[in-house]
């Protein structure tokens, strides 16, 4: 075990564990807060794939922006801290069948599969995933654009205030 | 170099771009005449119909563009027409819906859905990369999740908006997990080229395949509402709008329809080994039983779909199990793996159009009235009002499939593929849950015909306006016209299974 697999288990670990935090916790505040070291755990095994702006985005966007705001969404919702989440287990017998099958078929998979792997890319990503975009992934990142569009004005008129019966205003 | 590709690729990409235009064009529309939602129809219906007519001016164009993320193939037209004309038909049925006049401040975003929902079907249709397939199923998702709880008073509506979701992200999560599977056996995201790197492995991991596979199915099947990934169809169809329910039912199955039959052509093609490429009939890799797997989900949808319908009273209700055992008969062409068989999809899919849209705008107009779609209101109908209830019981006996309705045509097409490549077992199974579905659709017919009119009560009918009345007729035309005069359209079908590269 190399330095480099060392850190990957460290941040992979980090990563697991806080999920399951994340899943398994009662408090939706200590669920919140263990999604953050989740999604820097993920950063984490960005950089050390050299994939720099990924990881700077990974922290920006989801651990600056999105769980901000899943925390504000949090407190400022009242009687949230004192809520009780619903967590019903039905069928646990067949569901751990289930789980244990799957997931032994998915650990097999990826302990005997011949990856295709390709070379680790030295230096700044950034530039080339620039080029990118706008060169052979141009169409999805356009769509992609729209795709957000659609979802920005179907969330407005979701969480739109209607006041009052249709029409008066 | 880059730049003339791009550019060449704009020219041959103009009829989705004008899609997008009108997505683009229904927002200002929408912002500068408030609370005016005919005038944002029209410009969706405007916009459509351009769309549809440089999707003609197309016609016979084969390429792939953008670097591969798309292609222009006869196989993608002939879907595109079957979108574009539900999604036209679709709009003229709201403009007459009296359930979506219940929130008129959002029927302006309303009409800008549809042509997003309408854009990310198209896109389906020629999507060639694994990234792209996934973008447009999620824009015509996110679209969908969004009219379908449009009548947000309705407690119905705003469940089955949920339950959408959360059905929808967990099989597109399972797909991309499949799709990242897939990336990591071969390095690509284009199907072609995920076509070439698999057969040139010299060992590829069988289990790893099979398990990538199954799991982009649960995607696909999710759009085509297959057993088992069924389970939100009939909540989102009995809460959905009726205009949405239609649509959901035809053209979001058939961009699913399209992007599966593309995927499992393109990239489980083995064509070194495909003696009989010429005659129609291809070769898969080996590793992955595809016709099995296939006929096995088949067999359970159709009877899923038909028994349960049996119990169901409410109309909107029966007709989602309807469409599950409909895209159960439909899986049964991709069984086959051969030209005729995908030729018989794809005629089943206009005969489907007319058919299915028309009876779901008849449950529409009959809602509209009543305000429900109970299978009780439908009593007496064809002596209520004679124009409804006939063509209602044409559209339902070309849904069983009985001469002399372009429903028999297109399962006729669909039973002779099966059967020309010795799968008997299946035909059987298909025309037994046909069988059975003449039972329920039969029960919808005998109330409106047979069932003992209440004496003492006057016979109220169901005012239908002009418009409306034409709308149906025009429906009721091709369902029966077809019948006699397929001849072109099976041609035309049998033309289209040509995939770019095959």
């Amino acid at each position: 075990m190399d330095f480099v697999d060392i850190i990957f288990v460290v941040f992979a670990l980090i990563v697991v564990v806080s999920a399951f935090i994340v899943v398994f916790s009662r408090s939706i505040i200590r669920s919140a807060f263990s999604l953050l070291f989740t999604f820097f755990g993920v950063a984490g095994l960005y950089v050390l794939l050299n994939a720099d702006f990924l990881a700077v985005t990974q922290v920006l966007i989801y651990v600056g922006g999105i769980l901000i705001l899943i925390l504000f969404g949090v407190m400022l919702t009242t009687n949230v801290v004192s809520v009780e989440i619903k967590t019903g287990t039905l069928q646990t017998v067949p569901a751990a069948v289930i789980v244990a099958v799957l997931s032994g078929t998915i650990a097999g998979i990826f302990w005997f599969t011949e990856w295709h792997t390709a070379p680790a890319r030295e230096g700044p990503t950034t530039k080339a995933l620039g080029t990118l975009f706008m060169t052979d992934y141009l169409l999805p990142f356009e769509i992609a654009s729209i795709l957000l569009l659609v979802a920005l004005i179907g969330a407005a008129m979701i969480a739109r205030h209607e006041r009052g019966t249709e029409g008066g205003r | 170099m880059m730049l003339e590709s791009i550019q060449t690729s704009l020219s041959l990409f103009q009829p989705e771009i004008v899609l997008c235009a009108t997505v683009l064009a229904a927002i200002l529309v929408d912002l500068i005449f408030r609370r005016r939602p005919v005038i944002v129809a029209g410009t969706v219906i405007a916009g459509l119909i351009v769309t549809a007519v440089l999707v003609g001016a197309e016609v016979g164009v084969r390429a792939r563009i953008f670097s591969g993320m798309y292609v222009l193939d006869p196989f993608a037209h002939f879907f595109k027409f079957v979108i574009l004309g539900s999604a036209l038909l679709i709009v003229l049925f709201s403009l007459a819906s009296k359930e979506l006049k219940t929130a008129p401040k959002r029927l302006g975003e309303y009409y800008m859905l549809l042509a997003s929902m309408t854009l990310g079907m198209v896109l389906m249709t020629g999507a060639s990369n694994l990234l792209m397939m996934y973008l447009a199923l999620e824009l015509t998702s996110i679209s969908s999740y969004i009219v379908t709880g449009f009548t947000r008073e309705a407690r119905d509506s705003s469940e089955a908006s949920l339950k959408y979701v959360i059905y929808g992200a967990v099989s597109s999560g399972l797909m991309l997990y499949g799709f990242s599977i897939l990336f990591g056996l071969t390095g690509t995201l284009g199907i072609y080229e995920l076509n070439q790197s698999l057969l040139s492995m010299p060992s590829i991991n069988w289990t790893a395949l099979l398990i990538a596979g199954v799991l982009a199915l649960a995607g696909f099947g999710y759009k085509i509402s297959a057993v088992p990934f069924h389970f939100w169809t009939p909540d989102v169809y009995q809460g959905a709008p009726v205009t949405i329910t239609a649509f959901l039912s035809v053209a979001s199955k058939a961009g699913g329809f399209a992007m599966l039959m593309r995927f499992l052509k393109v990239t489980f093609i083995d064509l070194a080994s495909s003696t009989q490429l010429a005659s129609g009939i291809w070769a898969m890799m080996q590793g992955i039983n595809w016709p099995l797997l296939l006929a096995v989900v088949s067999v359970a949808t159709m009877v899923v779909g038909n028994f349960v319908a049996i119990w169901q009273d409410n109309l909107k209700r029966l007709l989602a199990y309807s469409s599950i055992a409909h895209a159960g008969y439909m899986l049964m062409g991709l069984v086959v793996m051969s030209n005729q068989g995908f030729a018989a999809v794809l005629i089943y899919f206009v005969a489907y159009l007319f058919m299915n849209l028309g009876a779901f705008y008849v449950v529409m107009l009959v809602a509209n009235e009543t305000g429900s779609e109970s299978i009780e209101e439908y009593r007496g109908l064809g002596y209520r009002t004679p124009l409804v209830g006939v063509s209602m019981a044409i559209f339902l006996f070309s849904l069983t499939g009985i001469p002399p309705t372009f429903g028999f045509i297109g399962k006729l097409y669909l039973f002779a593929a099966l059967v020309n490549q010795q799968w008997i077992w299946l035909a059987i199974v298909g025309v037994l849950n046909s069988v059975v579905s003449l039972y329920y659709y039969m029960r919808i017919v005998r109330n409106m015909f047979l069932k003992e009119v209440d004496g003492r009560k006057p016979l109220v009918p169901i005012s239908i306006p002009v418009p409306s009345a034409v709308l149906l007729i025009f429906l009721v035309i091709p369902t029966l016209g077809l019948f006699l005069y397929f001849g072109p359209l099976v041609d035309v079908a049998q033309a289209a299974v040509s995939m770019f590269g095959f």
